[in-house]
């Protein structure tokens, strides 16, 4: 509980870090003024905009009082929609949340059995071909996929809805495209942690007792080589957000991720700070609670 | 060994997949799909790139979510093209004296809620954004000084000054007419959730970054809505709008990229269309003294170096019109002698070069935004070649939006710089307006006495003929003088569902009424 309790408080310096940074890198990367306003607006139309947005204090005074609204839960407003920033972020949340969660199930239907296979099979040509796979899946951009996904499933077959966001059938291509590159890196993370567990003294014995091969598979190694699939899952929390940008995009998803990428275009600085700060803490709190998972999975890890 | 011909064999048939992959990937775009489907429902879907921004039709300045409002809102008077402006919600006008005019109300009108239009609502709606300069289309409507209502269906709009294009201005963004009553009982944040016009179709439903949906008003005061249903999507990626077009998931899809136009014609029952645009490209160039570009013949040699049709053939796939005119077809004061036509004699340029002493050759610079056009990066590449081939060397400097805006604020470029305008009023008067000395100064420095009195002249000139005939002369007189040397008009490329009778419009608005089912 106290170990709970003091990771909590870490986070708090770390978060306004992460404010810091965006807030001082979109003042730096762009003038949201110049891309609100057309090529012939007047310097006067300029200024005045620039004057009603607060984007004519110092850089630290604009920090402050950012930060002074951000202890009352406030974001300030989008410049695009007009309405609360933090709103808008966690109207889209939900969205996200479901492809993130329908990616991972993707990536671990995929991932265990693979990576249990080739394990087990080490060096035969299914392990080869497995590992390859992993290797292809990882380095296969996730935009590229997605088209791919939709003019082999959507336009040619026509199986599959091309995009939006509404039944489950719309739920499966950014699914798999998101899901896919994780899959790859769980996949190689599985065989190397059983590979390992396979070696080692318990997993003889359980096999000298004359267990079957699939009860020593299965109960004894896959449990062990949990362990640092966990880390690896709990990681790739920010590789899925990173992800969404990209897959969000292609397919259209109305979900956080895209909602983030039109706010860098435009500069729309509140939604930048809500998504990212919301991101934030979702990436925190999944590490965290690898940290905890890791505790019922093997009891003999203690947290100082 | 045997081994090793396993690992070979593995190897091989992954290479064999892989190359499988690819093949399929490469194929897939040409080959023509399965025919589109036709069906002859009643929903009319249009896939956009992005979403529509807000409801509140004063504070945007963007022509795709006024593309949706159109249908939702009416504005006093429609701006038809050729035919001149048309009554909307005003049955008739007239232009009293130099400052004020009188519109008269189109009677039994509803907003949505079943609240009457009346000329109180005219009043709020104008006065709101002549007045509020925290609103975006401010700039556009601070000419107008006060809104007086005449009678339940009368009004009166006095202006600061002569305002000879106050009908392009009511016939565009920020003059939809909003409904009084219902804003200020119920505020605007109610309204900004359940918006209310008088248009053909009412509001139902906005999944943000995803969809629109409107459905047909059976109260209203035109002929009946054509569509049960219309549906607008937002679709950022380019291939996936497209990818939608050609399974029948959507009926329109906006700017499809120059690639992906053999796609679509490859496809039966889909078709693309090529539309002129509002926006045009041009060098902007310096004419102060101190750059080698004061010397007119220099810019004249520019302007005969740079082969426009050849770019928009080779760069555009043809999607684009070369113009020596920044005000094309369908604006007020359009020189259509200066329109659809370039010059281009690389011979003469090098005799110009040598007379103005350059026969040696000479640099200058160029800037260009990097990503803020269709292949803008492109298009100076390939002007700098060409002005190579006649002696002129070119420092390119390539510049992300931002920083190419602020020195464009800053007028800080050098002698030349790559700059595409739009012109939301479709009249002369702002396509011109920065080549007044005033405007001018720091960016091209043209100074033309006999342009600028031209141009002041007309810009409050109420005699809507001879103020045409002043503009028409101003853009020779420019052609000419090439503070500015005009590119092309780039043309819009739509897909759209062999269903449907759609033909683009200028001016970009998606009016779902002109658009009919086969």
């Amino acid at each position: 509980m106290k170990y709970l309790l003091k990771s909590l408080l870490k986070t708090i310096p770390v978060l306004l870090l992460i404010t810091m940074i965006v807030f001082v890198l979109m003042r730096l990367t762009g003038d949201p003024v110049s891309l609100m306003l057309p090529e012939n607006a007047t310097a006067e139309e300029r200024d005045t905009l620039r004057e009603s947005l607060g984007l004519n204090d110092p850089l630290p005074v604009q920090y402050l009082a950012f930060l002074g609204d951000l202890v009352k839960g406030d974001f300030g407003d989008s410049f695009r929609y007009n309405m609360d920033a933090l709103d808008l972020v966690l109207e889209r949340l939900p969205a996200t949340l479901e492809l993130a969660i329908a990616s991972m199930i993707v990536a671990v239907i995929i991932s265990v059995p693979l990576g249990i296979l080739s394990a087990i099979k080490r060096n035969s040509v299914l392990d080869l071909f497995i590992t390859g796979g992993a290797v292809v899946g990882k380095a296969m951009p996730n935009f590229w996929l997605g088209i791919m996904l939709i003019l082999f499933f959507s336009v040619t077959f026509q199986l599959l809805p091309v995009s939006g966001r509404g039944t489950l059938a719309h739920l499966v291509l950014p699914a798999i495209t998101l899901g896919t590159g994780i899959a790859a890196e769980m996949t190689r993370l599985i065989r190397s942690s059983m590979l390992e567990i396979l070696g080692q003294d318990f997993i003889r014995t359980a096999r000298s007792k004359g267990l079957r091969e699939t009860v020593v598979v299965n109960q004894h190694a896959f449990r062990n080589a949990l362990i640092p699939v966990v880390t690896i899952m709990a990681l790739q929390t920010a590789t899925l957000v990173g992800g969404t940008l990209i897959t969000e995009t292609v397919f259209a998803w109305p979900g956080l991720g895209q909602l983030l990428v039109q706010a860098v275009n435009l500069r729309d600085m509140a939604v930048v700070q809500a998504a990212t700060f919301i991101i934030a803490i979702f990436v925190i709190l999944s590490n965290l609670s690898a940290d905890l998972i890791y505790r019922l999975l093997d009891p003999r890890i203690k947290y100082e | 060994m045997k081994f090793r011909w396993k690992t070979a064999a593995a190897f091989l048939s992954l290479a064999l997949l892989m190359a499988g992959c690819s093949d399929n990937g490469d194929t897939e775009g040409q080959e023509s799909s399965e025919p589109v489907e036709q069906s002859d429902s009643k929903t009319l879907v249009v896939a956009n790139g992005s979403d529509m921004a807000t409801f509140d039709i004063h504070d945007h300045n963007n022509t795709s979510t006024e593309a949706v409002h159109v249908n939702m809102f009416n504005y006093l008077v429609k701006n038809g093209g050729e035919e001149g402006f048309l009554p909307d919600l005003a049955e008739s006008w007239e232009n009293k004296d130099e400052t004020t005019w009188t519109f008269k109300l189109r009677e039994g009108v509803k907003f949505h809620n079943g609240d009457d239009f009346t000329a109180e609502d005219v009043k709020f709606t104008l006065e709101r954004v002549a007045k509020d300069d925290s609103l975006l289309e401010y700039g556009n409507y601070n000419q107008i000084k006060e809104v007086n209502v005449l009678g339940d269906y009368e009004v009166e709009i006095v202006t600061n000054g002569p305002e000879p294009a106050l009908l392009n201005r009511l016939s565009r963004l920020g003059s939809g007419m909003l409904p009084k009553n219902y804003i200020e009982s119920e505020g605007w944040d109610v309204f900004l959730e359940e918006p209310v016009g008088t248009g053909p179709y009412k509001f139902q439903e906005w999944k943000k970054d995803d969809r629109l949906t409107l459905v047909a008003n059976e109260e209203y005061f035109g002929e009946a809505p054509k569509w049960d249903e219309l549906v607008f999507r937002a679709i950022p990626e380019d291939s996936t709008r497209v990818s939608e077009l050609m399974t029948g998931g959507v009926d329109v899809a906006v700017n499809v990229p120059p690639t992906d136009v053999e796609r679509i014609e490859g496809t039966e029952g889909v078709h693309v269309e090529q539309t002129p645009t509002q926006r045009v490209m041009m060098l902007v160039l310096r004419t102060a003294e101190g750059n080698p570009t004061s010397d007119p013949k220099v810019r004249e040699a520019i302007d005969l170096t740079i082969d426009k049709e050849a770019i928009v053939e080779s760069l555009m796939g043809g999607a684009g019109t070369v113009t020596r005119t920044r005000v094309t077809p369908g604006n007020t004061g359009a020189n259509e002698s200066l329109y659809g036509t370039s010059l281009y004699d690389p011979e003469r340029a090098k005799e110009l070069l040598a007379e103005a002493g350059y026969a040696d050759g000479l640099e200058l610079t160029l800037s260009s935004p990097n990503g803020r056009y269709l292949k803008d990066k492109e298009s100076v590449e390939l002007m700098s070649a060409m002005l190579g081939e006649v002696g002129i060397t070119i420092d390119l400097e390539l510049l992300e939006w931002s920083a190419f805006n602020e020195k464009y604020q800053n007028r800080t470029f050098g002698d030349m710089f790559l700059i595409g305008y739009g012109n939301s009023m479709f009249d002369a008067s702002l396509a011109l307006e920065r080549l007044t000395f005033e405007q001018a100064a720091g960016e091209t420095d043209y100074n033309n006495p006999e342009t600028e009195q031209l141009l002041e002249t007309a810009e409050t000139n109420m005699n809507a003929e001879e103020r045409s005939a002043q503009y028409q002369e101003a853009q020779e007189l420019v052609a000419e003088d090439r503070p500015h040397i005009y590119l092309y008009q780039l043309e819009a490329i739509t897909g759209i569902n062999d269903r449907i009778d759609y033909e683009p419009r200028l001016d970009e608005m998606f009016y779902a009424d002109s658009v009919n089912l086969k």
